[in-house]
């Protein structure tokens, strides 16, 4: 069981009333945030049908699955099936819901009730996400750098790369800038970094080959 | 399950050459004999048993007890026959066909064509497993819908009946709009190409004199896309057969009979069995 936190998305990625996909280890989720704000992580999976939550659609402060509209409360709890208005769902009917808490722009995600509360990066906010075809241990290394947090300069910009496993030979990398880099500065890193990725994904070939 | 018979291409547009297919997972060839009729061979270059029927070419990769079914109603006269073309699909077949005979989703997939909010209520219908023909028959079926063909104006209530005739075939009679006594015949088709990919093949038997058959095969091109959309995003992919790990409610009567049925008949080519 995973109880620490993993990144699994920028903040800015899931704007108010919309719903993404994300992962955590190899679970799938649904993340999602509610009209006034309120971020979750689920099961991306509809109990009904099976169909992923991560195609529903947010109204209000909950989440509706876009097969059937069955429609999920905060806590994952079903509270209404569209095909029997008159129906109160039963308890059962209900979605699995991770820990997720949101900390310089970034949404953590966890199996569990993690001790601490996710790392904060003063001065830095989420920036940019990228997948790369790459286990995380070669993007660590084009970092420069090792784990799953670290502190690098992108170009002329310093940045923090969090870097999340996505099976075997895929990552994601999400990258912070600070707060107060001017535009040209958030160009730079963005080019850097699909710099990087190049680099990470052609050191991955090189070995594979 | 190769002892049924399953469709695999469109008989008035068979190609000059051999075209590859999958079959069970099994690399079959559709084309035509010299003699101009369909030919179907398997892996080994052996022809296989084929028939033409509904507009489509059927085969099989082993010996059916039963001959394929009918539709006694495509043959009155007046009705347009409407080879719809193909939608090859990532899914389960099974999956395809339940979806299909699904009215709960019109709502939301379909939106502003086959329904829209808030009509969702789903009333009681009747399902039955038909003893004498060994088909599942849903009956008594009623939806709102703001546009339920080409050829509907406006929103009506549609009347419907689902027929199961075969594990991967179904058939939907639908109040035609423009003759309320009447029926459409609105089918699915589904090739099973492996358990987690299909091929399917609707074909329409519709009183409609007013559409184009350029308009009837794209309204209900849209319709399928729609449904691909949902189909390809389904967990599991295979339909679990078990009860416990999906969530049925009333509505899902027909879904519920389909899924027994198959487990009935060890039809379990697309399903999963245990729930994981
Ligand atoms: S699968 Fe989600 S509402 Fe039916
Ligand atoms: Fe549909």
């Amino acid at each position: 069981m995973t109880t620490t936190w993993t990144a699994a998305a920028l903040s800015q990625d899931v704007p108010a009333g919309t719903a993404a996909p994300g992962r955590l280890g190899d679970r799938d989720l649904a993340i999602w945030r509610s009209a006034s704000g309120k971020i979750a992580a689920w099961a991306d999976r509809c109990p009904h049908r099976g169909m992923r939550l991560s195609h529903g659609f947010v109204r209000g402060e909950a989440l509706s699955c876009i097969y059937h509209g069955w429609r999920y409360g905060q806590t994952g709890q079903c509270i209404k099936i569209p095909a029997h208005p008159g129906l109160e769902p039963p308890d059962a009917i209900r979605v699995p819901a991770f820990a997720v808490a949101e900390a310089s722009g970034v949404i953590w995600v966890a199996d569990g009730a993690p001790a601490t509360a996710p790392p904060a990066f003063e001065g830095f906010t989420g920036f940019r996400s990228l997948q790369v075809d790459a286990p995380a241990s070669v993007v660590a290394e084009a970092l420069g750098g090792k784990g799953d947090a670290i502190r690098a300069a992108l170009g002329p910009t310093p940045a923090v790369a969090l870097i999340q496993p996505l099976g075997p030979d895929r990552s994601g990398l999400h990258l912070l800038a600070p707060l107060s880099a001017a535009p040209e500065a958030l160009d730079a890193l963005s080019v850097a970094a699909e710099d990087l990725r190049r680099r990470a994904e052609a050191g991955q070939k090189g070995r594979a080959a | 399950m190769r002892h049924q018979w399953y469709p695999v291409g469109i008989a008035a547009k068979l190609p000059d050459s051999p075209a590859e297919s999958l079959l069970l997972g099994e690399r079959v060839h559709i084309g035509r004999a010299k003699g101009g009729g369909p030919q179907v061979t398997d892996a080994k270059g052996r022809a296989l048993p084929v028939l033409t029927r509904f507009g489509h070419v059927w085969t099989t990769l082993g010996t059916p007890e039963r001959d394929l079914f009918t539709i006694p109603e495509a043959d009155q006269p007046g009705r347009r026959l409407v080879d719809v073309g193909t939608v090859r699909v990532r899914c389960s077949p099974l999956r395809a066909v339940e979806n299909f005979l699904d009215i709960a989703h019109f709502p939301f997939v379909h939106t502003d064509i086959l329904g829209a909010e808030p009509h969702t209520e789903v009333e009681r219908y009747e399902v039955e497993i038909r003893e004498d023909s060994d088909e599942v028959w849903a009956t008594k079926v009623r939806f709102f819908q703001p546009q339920a063909a080409k050829s509907a104006g406006g929103g009506i209530t549609t009347d419907y009946m689902y027929r199961v005739p075969a594990p991967t075939c179904s058939i939907l009679y639908k109040t035609s709009p423009p003759r309320p006594g009447e029926w459409d015949v609105i089918t699915l088709f589904v090739q099973p190409m492996t358990e987690e990919l299909c091929q399917v093949w609707p074909w329409m038997a519709l009183f409609d004199d007013a559409s184009t058959m350029t308009d009837m095969i794209h309204f209900q091109q849209m319709i399928f896309v729609q449904d691909r959309s949902i189909l390809e995003n389904q967990i599991p992919a295979k339909l679990p057969l078990d009860p416990g790990l999906e969530i049925p409610t009333r509505a899902d009567m027909t879904s519920i009979a389909y899924r027994r049925w198959l487990k009935r008949h060890g039809y379990t080519y697309g399903a999963q069995l245990v729930a994981a």
